[in-house]
């Protein structure tokens, strides 16, 4: 079980964990170098990140530059400096902080962050303080409360029609975030080759850069942002290992299509090729069905799907997320979830499981405000002159802001923030080349509707053609 | 489809302990096994939470508060001097904020030593990113560190130090002089110490909790990192945090970004009112479980354990199972469940260095004392009558002695 280190002989003991070979190092080579301009947003809590950074061309750990032998134990303090791993790439905040800090100056209306600013339904919030009241606080059961998972099965039942097992195909989460976290880091070995649409949610290039994987990108562009055929066709093959989906589509609002998913799952198929979906808006769809990929013939045993209570629920700080997937993928994704976080908070699970049985009419509501706040936003933008993309699903709406004649998206979003006094977030960040977004930005209709109508009505009076 | 399974995952396997548990919970076992309180959490936490939520603080939050709390504690506790702004990152536990400082020390290849007896988690997590975990194993009875034993398990390829202190499972209070040792080795070696300082408030006997990083030249490699579970009874909520100097706490920051990205809203409020507890608080925390300390060593005690040790922090005693006995600890513990109907720990979960090396590790095993007195009672009464009605708990002592 353990490999023998081959080290000279001293007292110490080593065990290896018994896998033939070590993670190779990552491939930063494989993502880009332009500076990427991400940093946070007003709060930590939106989802651009920053990205912290040690230069890989310093001094490699056991690599000294001194005449060391090979193998050299003891007491010779290496000459090299103290360094964060590798995987972690180059620090850049510069623009976002700004803007956080601008936008704040401004008193900017916020359109930019992705969590509304109303909160979630009372009933919600009762069962978890109930649930904290009853002494609810130790530690969950690490892949879930008994009582929430079979919550999640039933909720995933009616939507999909699949039965699943709550004990064996269903892990309890820290937020989706966490659950993309386990399923990468428990499923893609290093070098592994894994498939993303661009534009994407920041947090999967950089986690399956933890994960040492191989990311190729596909990009879905405008207007409709459908899935380039071809080009699908072409990146598929044995290689591949998997193959991540978010539908709705986070920034895009595009919603994957039966034909789509029926063909990425062919070549799944074919392939041998595992599917992760990230569903987490699959209630916010509102011009098109919610497919999940999980529920197509065949795809059951390859897929893990995730998804989460904030978003559907109005309650994004709870960090209540899950994934549903056979036993055999499960078994990975409890792994890594087990030393990511150990388990999940109690009380919030006991409130997720009320929430999640909660009657077809939430879900009624839910879809027919959302809808009238999409009109607000996006016939205002419409009359402003951006160039807007119908978006199906989530909350967000993607426009073309290249008639007001800024160079790029950061640039504009700089001035909208400082001449309009209006919030959005540039989209480049959700490239693996920037440049390839540099003509859209991101509009959020998740906000009261007041709020709306002010972000409308300041663009309606300052925002002009350059 | 297995195959797909990363390698990793697949080599990570169930543990007894895990097994134990299931049975522990089939027999409806009194649990003296789990790290977890089975009373309240205190009124005043539980209020500020319930507060935020009916506040609508319930949205992705970062609450600069704690961090501002966090920083005066520590310097009026330990001397520290953190920042506020840069240095500290709030997290989804202890257990997150050391994934995420693992995730950001750790490169493929590199070692990371660890105190054997260790708490299970931290290999698994070296062994995700990538490390190879070294085990130093502390010496028995009194798990003392053993400094020719340490210095001779660095190499070239040694990337950080993890310190447990006060230590589960052993409840040992790692000395001054044994941190000034670990400390000049980190400084020499230039390694990172990742400290696990969850029990940093349930110390005994005027033991008093040290942060290696108050050694000089520690802070600036040194990650702490703690969290509200054990202090404030809350286990299941979820904060915690990583305190390190600013360069090294934007790399654990980014890290847990795309882990979890924050810890849970309403709770972060809660630890904002739970950081300001009063010092009668933790005088009080202190006192409590100082008594259950004394309590269950002596019940241990008067059932034949042998406590050589006296756990000087954390929540647990490590007790060493008498000379006579031949069970194992495995063989012990299920006893126990099955026939007294109280759950504990076997010790040999907790050692990882070379079989040949540790032959006391099926010797010992771990109990918990964060239990409410009616429940350390209703233990100690049935484990009492157990070695009543046999002399000595299982009949198969009796059988291996006869053999």
């Amino acid at each position: 079980m353990f490999l023998s280190p081959s080290l000279s002989s001293s007292d110490h003991v080593m065990l290896l964990r018994p896998f033939s070979t070590f993670r190779r190092a990552l491939l930063s080579s494989s993502l880009s170098n332009t500076p990427r301009t991400l940093g946070s947003f007003a709060s930590h809590s939106t989802k651009t990140t920053l990205m912290a950074s040690i230069s890989t061309a310093s001094t490699e750990k056991g690599a000294s530059s001194t005449d060391q032998e090979p193998q050299k134990q003891q007491q010779q303090p290496p000459a090299r400096p103290l360094q964060v791993a590798k995987r972690l790439e180059k620090f850049k905040t510069t623009i976002f902080t700004q803007m956080s800090m601008l936008a704040i100056k401004h008193g900017a209306v916020n359109l930019g962050q992705g969590f509304p600013n109303f909160d979630g339904p009372n009933f919600v919030k009762e069962a978890a303080i109930q649930a904290i009241r009853e002494g609810k606080n130790q530690y969950a059961r690490g892949y879930g409360v008994p009582d929430f998972n079979s919550a999640i099965v039933a909720r995933f039942g009616k939507d999909t029609g699949l039965e699943v097992d709550p004990e064996k195909e269903v892990t309890v989460t820290s937020g989706c975030t966490e659950a993309i976290a386990a399923t990468i880091l428990g499923l893609i070995n290093p070098g592994d080759e894994v498939i993303l649409f661009a534009p994407f949610y920041d947090s999967y290039e950089a986690t399956l850069s933890m994960a040492g994987a191989k990311i190729k990108c596909i990009t879905l562009r405008p207007p409709d942002f459908s899935v380039p055929v071809d080009e699908l066709k072409s990146a598929i093959s044995k290689n591949t290992r998997a193959v991540l989906i978010n539908t709705p589509h986070n920034p895009t609002g595009k919603m994957f299509t039966r034909e789509e998913l029926e063909l990425i799952a062919a070549l799944c198929i074919e392939n041998d090729v595992l599917v992760f979906t990230d569903e987490v808006y699959d209630k916010l769809a509102f011009e098109a069905e919610h497919i999940s990929m999980a529920s197509l013939p065949g795809m059951y045993e390859r897929t893990v799907t995730m998804n989460s209570l904030g978003k559907t629920f109005s309650l994004t700080g709870w960090k209540i997320g899950w994934a549903i997937a056979p036993e055999h993928l499960t078994w990975g994704v409890r792994q890594a979830h087990s030393f990511l976080t150990f388990a999940t908070s109690t009380p919030m699970q006991w409130a997720a499981a009320a929430a999640l049985r909660a009657p077809d009419s939430y879900y009624v509501e839910l879809k027919r405000d959302y809808m009238a706040k999409k009109a607000i936003l996006v016939e205002g933008l419409k009359a402003v002159g951006f160039v807007v993309y119908p978006s199906s699903g989530t909350y967000f709406v993607v426009v073309d802001h290249t008639p007001f004649g800024l160079e790029n998206d950061v640039a504009f979003c700089e001035y909208l923030i400082k001449e309009v006094g209006v919030v959005a977030i540039p989209t480049s960040v959700f490239y693996l080349n920037p440049e390839e977004g540099k003509n859209l930005v991101r509009f959020t209709f998740c906000k009261d509707e007041d709020t709306l109508k002010a972000a409308v009505q300041r663009m309606k009076q300052r925002l002009r053609k350059i | 489809m297995e195959a797909k399974l990363s390698r990793i995952s697949r080599t990570l396997t169930p543990s007894p302990i895990q097994e134990l548990s299931h049975l522990a919970q089939r027999c409806g076992a009194i649990n003296l096994a789990e790290g977890f309180p089975d009373f309240s959490a205190p009124p005043h936490v539980k209020e500020a939470a319930i507060s935020a939520i009916n506040a609508d603080l319930n949205q992705y939050r970062h609450v600069q508060g704690i961090c501002d709390l966090l920083a005066a504690t520590m310097r009026q506790n330990y001397g520290l001097d953190i920042n506020p702004l840069t240095d500290v990152v709030i997290c989804c536990g202890q257990s997150e904020a050391f994934a995420a400082a693992i995730f950001a020390a750790i490169n493929q290849g590199d070692e990371v030593l660890l105190f054997d007896p260790a708490y299970e988690t931290y290999e698994s997590c070296i062994a995700l990113a990538g490390g190879i975990p070294v085990y130093v194993p502390l010496d028995p009875p009194y798990w003392t560190l053993n400094v020719d034993k340490l210095m001779k398990s660095f190499t070239s390829r040694t990337k950080a130090v993890v310190l447990n202190s006060p230590h589960n499972p052993t409840g040992k209070v790692f000395s001054k002089e044994e941190l000034q040792a670990i400390a000049g080795a980190c400084c020499k070696m230039d390694c990172f110490a990742i400290t696990d300082e969850v029990y940093e408030y349930i110390t005994f006997d005027m033991q008093k909790h040290i942060s290696i990083a108050t050694l000089p030249g520690m802070q600036e490699r040194t990650v702490i990192t703690s969290s509200l579970s054990k202090t404030f009874s809350v286990t299941g909520w979820r904060i915690g945090w990583a305190c390190a100097p600013a360069s090294i706490a934007s790399a654990i920051r980014s890290i847990h970004v795309k882990i979890t990205d924050s810890a849970p809203a309403p709770f972060q409020e809660a630890a904002v009112t739970a950081l300001q507890s009063p010092p009668a608080y933790f005088k009080f925390l202190k006192a409590e479980y100082e008594a259950k300390r004394d309590f269950v060593v002596q019940m241990l005690s008067s059932l034949g354990f042998q406590i050589r040790f006296k756990p000087q922090g954390s929540v647990f005693v490590f007790a060493e199972l008498p000379e006579n006995w031949l069970l194992s600890d495995l063989e012990f513990v299920t006893e126990l469940i099955e026939n007294a109907g109280v759950a504990a720990v076997p010790g040999c979960g907790f050692f990882h260095a070379d079989p040949n090396v540790q032959e006391y590790r099926n010797r010992y095993v771990r109990f918990a004392f964060c239990k409410s007195e009616a429940t350390l009672n209703a233990a100690a009464q049935k484990m009492g009558e157990l070695c009543k009605l046999q002399r000595m708990p299982g009949s198969l002592i009796r059988k291996k002695i006869l053999e």
